[in-house]
């Protein structure tokens, strides 16, 4: 068999944001990278990074005069399905060329317009996230579907929504399969009754997808059951957990620790560790309820903790760093994560590297993974608090549980992902 | 025609360091002494010492015959024993004149009156104490933190032997009655009190340097005349001593306006009392019944300002909660520490109101908002509980 090239389409990349989505981004292609030639490439990176096995490709760092062989040569498809009117889809466009930029083709094609200078400019600026997420996305799937025609490649595969226009424009210029993979979807941050683009886009890459990779099982059926994608293309795959360095802090004071670490989201569902807080304190008093992290839902939760009288016995740390939330487990005696709606759950994965004890909802992908974790719907914050009562309570349990976790964090690497991965892409190029 | 009475109510807070959650049990001290010390410098350099040099010499010059009132926190005379020595010493030689009436209040500036009576009497008792040792002096006249007052409060200062209560006179109450009279709440014998003329007294602490207002600029004669000409027996003028080049800044002209007003008033007829002297001189003129606790505060003018919200509400409920616990260690330094997080300032930064009310509470707020203070305060409040937790088994577990 010849070795894999895989042309991989991300949005955050390490260093430059450590959200969970760069974080498994960069640990599945350093694994993969072992298997098969890899080129990732995102929005932006950081200018002299370089990473072993693989090369990274930031639109940051693009010249204009890079695109100019491939200029002209691809007629655009995706948009052209809604070209039987005249539309512009350069809301940026300043008159910098003097090429027409869009150009109604008979049959419904419109040929790409030439990228320009500001076009570049702007995944140097501004939030990756910002109010021009939109702006950002369409021209992202332009540049790299020219980027695709440069290069040589067996498999294109794109990393949640934002990449998914971008892995169906590769995918229809080069005639090269497309995998894509769910970290997140609307679904779990918006709800199941979310609706409008972002969903149609996430939607849409499935659709247009020969392999759906999904970060559970549970996120999979999200994927059938909510996007209604087939399930003969559906390929969960769990991610990985690089080690940590683990060490032990004694804690300053002599209660047991239980702690939420996360967005404040309804999706982290912080207001059931709230009313699981309320229920364990009330039969057990020496224990302190840490909340770390920040969101839309911190003000609401420190009043409705006020409310229930739980401050002094509830706290909140705000947004910490690695660093303090490394610190912060090392002290915890119980992680508990209720989330209304978890596709993976990292974290939960590396609070048992320090040998903390999991209460977490089922409706997460990492309830899979940590097989002996205490588990709970997430609303059923009875059950919940039940199950950290007994942790705090039955050291016999608390130690079986970690010793079951250990196991199956030693099965959980970005290795094993990566073979899983390229199983997938070999569906596919034989 | 009426007289005046001038009252400056002169407080600092101890502020809280941003206290969060991994210094729970380790770290021991709540305050954020720099920013204090820095505070109080920049109020003593602004207000404190030209304001007492202006009213010393203002006595002075009057052979007394100008006169006023202050009711200095125990937290303040802390802080100036511990930073400014100076200002201190400034404030000892006004009160030497003999033209300056020293109130009691809680030594804490606290709300323990909504709390607990016993430790009410507590915190008055040292403020008692304190005022004794600093100035020499026994108050006759008693004013609750930021005016708080109902007719329980005015039945428990005359069982503490108090001749004279402060309130705020707040319409609802008032009925329509004026509130240049003494009053007499019910159920009291003795004890009469001065109603806080709170349009006269806004004038000068809040609308001076309002461009906006109509009667912009507050001449001192202008002003004389109203207050003369307010009808009844006496205008009492209360507020907080920063107002002067503090809230009212040096160049609004607050300093010339009161280096003044004292001609001014004489001028124009009028004379000036201290509370004690008032008490003495004025018959009550009729009951004011007040059953609602109310203060100077907001413009509900209730106890809205530090315990509208939960989080006040459990924050100052929790820090009295530990009243018994704390006592009973016989620690003084724990209870001094305890007592301190009671200083109603805590709460006020708590609030969430919003509108003209909401912007002073976050003008005075030394954190990021009132979130931020409710964390740090129930953090440390939580450190608290963990010393208390260590005294008592401390002696078991060696």
């Amino acid at each position: 068999m010849n070795r894999l090239r895989v042309l991989k389409l991300g949005w955050e990349f390490p260093p430059l944001i450590n959200g969970g989505l760069g974080v498994a981004c960069l640990g599945l292609s350093r694994a993969l990278a072992k298997h098969v030639d890899l080129r990732v490439v995102v929005p932006r990176s950081a200018p002299d990074t370089t990473f072993d096995g693989f090369t990274l490709t930031g639109l940051n760092n693009l010249r204009v005069e890079d695109l100019q062989t491939v200029e002209g040569r691809y007629r655009y498809e995706s948009f052209a399905r809604v070209q039987r009117v005249p539309i512009h889809l350069d809301p940026y466009d300043d008159g910098e060329t003097t090429l027409e930029t869009l150009e109604g083709i008979p049959g419904g094609e419109v040929r790409f317009s030439q990228t320009t200078r500001t076009q570049l400019e702007q995944f140097k600026l501004g939030e990756l996230y910002g109010h021009d997420l939109g702006t950002k996305v369409v021209e992202f799937s332009k540049i790299a579907a020219k980027l695709a025609m440069q290069d040589t490649f067996d498999v294109v595969h794109a990393h949640d929504w934002m990449t998914f226009l971008a892995g169906v424009e590769v995918k229809k210029a080069t005639g090269k399969p497309l995998v894509v993979h769910v970290h997140a979807s609307q679904y779990d941050r918006a709800g199941a009754d979310a609706r409008g683009w972002i969903y149609d886009i996430e939607k849409y890459g499935m659709e247009e997808a020969d392999r759906v990779i999904p970060v559970s099982e549970y996120t999979g059926r999200v994927v059938s059951g909510h996007y209604g994608i087939n399930l003969a293309k559906i390929r969960p795959v769990h991610n990985g957990a690089d080690p940590v360095d683990v060490f032990s802090t004694r804690k300053k004071f002599p209660e047991k620790l239980v702690l939420f670490l996360g967005r404040l989201t309804a999706q982290k569902g912080p207001e059931f560790f709230l009313e699981i807080a309320a229920k364990v304190l009330a039969v057990n008093p020496d224990v302190r309820f840490v909340v770390a992290g920040t969101g839309e839902k911190l003000r609401p939760l420190i009043e409705t903790g006020a409310f229930h009288g739980l401050g002094g016995h509830f706290h909140f740390t705000g947004f910490l760093n690695k660093e303090k939330v490394n610190e912060l487990l090392s002290m915890t005696d119980v992680y508990c994560m209720p989330s209304v709606s978890e596709p993976f759950g990292l974290s939960a994965l590396e609070a048992a590297q320090f040998g903390i004890p999991a209460v977490i909802s089922k409706q997460s992908g990492v309830a899979e993974v940590l097989k002996g974790a205490l588990k709970a719907d997430f609303w059923d914050v009875d059950l919940m608090a039940k199950h950290i009562n007994d942790l705090l309570a039955d050291e016999e349990l608390n130690a079986r549980i970690v010793e079951q976790a250990k196991l199956d964090i030693a099965a959980s690497t970005w290795d094993a992902a990566a073979e899983k991965v390229v199983s997938v892409y070999r569906e596919l190029v034989p | 025609m009426s007289d005046i009475c001038l009252y400056f109510q002169v407080h600092q807070p101890n502020r809280l360091i941003p206290y969060d959650f991994f210094r729970i049990g380790e770290h021991a001290f709540y305050e954020d002494d720099g920013l204090n010390a820095r505070v109080l410098s920049k109020v003593a350099e602004k207000c404190y010492l030209p304001a007492n040099a202006m009213f010393r010499k203002l006595i002075e010059q009057s052979d007394g015959r100008f006169r006023l009132a202050f009711s200095i926190s125990g937290t303040l005379i802390e802080q100036l024993e511990h930073h400014r020595p100076d200002v201190l010493e400034s404030f000892q030689e006004l009160v030497a004149t003999g033209g300056v009436e020293l109130l009691a209040e809680t030594y804490y500036h606290s709300l323990a009156v909504v709390h607990s009576k016993k430790e009410f009497e507590r915190q008055v008792d040292l403020h008692l104490q304190k005022l004794e040792e600093v100035f020499s002096v026994r108050p006759r006249v008693f004013r609750n933190t930021e005016l708080i007052y109902n007719n329980a409060i005015a039945a428990q200062a005359e069982t503490m032997g108090f001749d004279g209560i402060l309130a705020e006179g707040v319409d609802w109450v008032l009925n329509g009655k004026s509130p240049n009279h003494l009053y007499r709440a019910p159920h009291v014998t003795r004890l009469k009190t001065l109603l806080r003329n709170a349009a006269l007294s806004d004038d000068v602490g809040f609308r001076f340097s309002d461009t906006n207002w109509a009667e912009h600029p507050l001449t001192p004669e202008k002003y004389a005349q109203w207050l003369v000409e307010s009808p009844g027996d006496i205008s009492n003028l209360f507020m907080d001593y920063e107002t002067i080049g503090e809230h009212q800044w040096e160049d609004s002209g607050i300093f010339e306006f009161w280096e003044k007003l004292p001609e001014a008033v004489e001028e124009a007829g009028g004379q000036w009392l201290t509370p004690s002297e008032a008490v003495d001189l004025y018959r009550v003129a009729d009951e004011y019944d007040c059953h609602w606790p109310t203060s100077w505060a907001d413009s509900e003018r209730d106890l809205t300002a530090w315990m509208g919200n939960v989080m006040q509400q459990e924050a100052i409920a929790k820090i009295h909660r530990l009243e018994e616990e704390v006592l009973a260690a016989k620690d003084p330094d724990l209870a001094h520490v305890w007592a301190k997080l009671q200083t109603s300032d805590h709460f006020y930064w708590m609030s969430t109101k919003g509108g003209t009310d909401g912007g002073v509470h976050s003008y005075f707020s030394p954190y990021g908002g009132p979130y931020d203070g409710y964390i740090y305060f129930m953090n440390a409040l939580a450190d608290l509980q963990i010393r208390l937790k260590r005294l008592k088994e401390g002696p078991r577990a060696k």
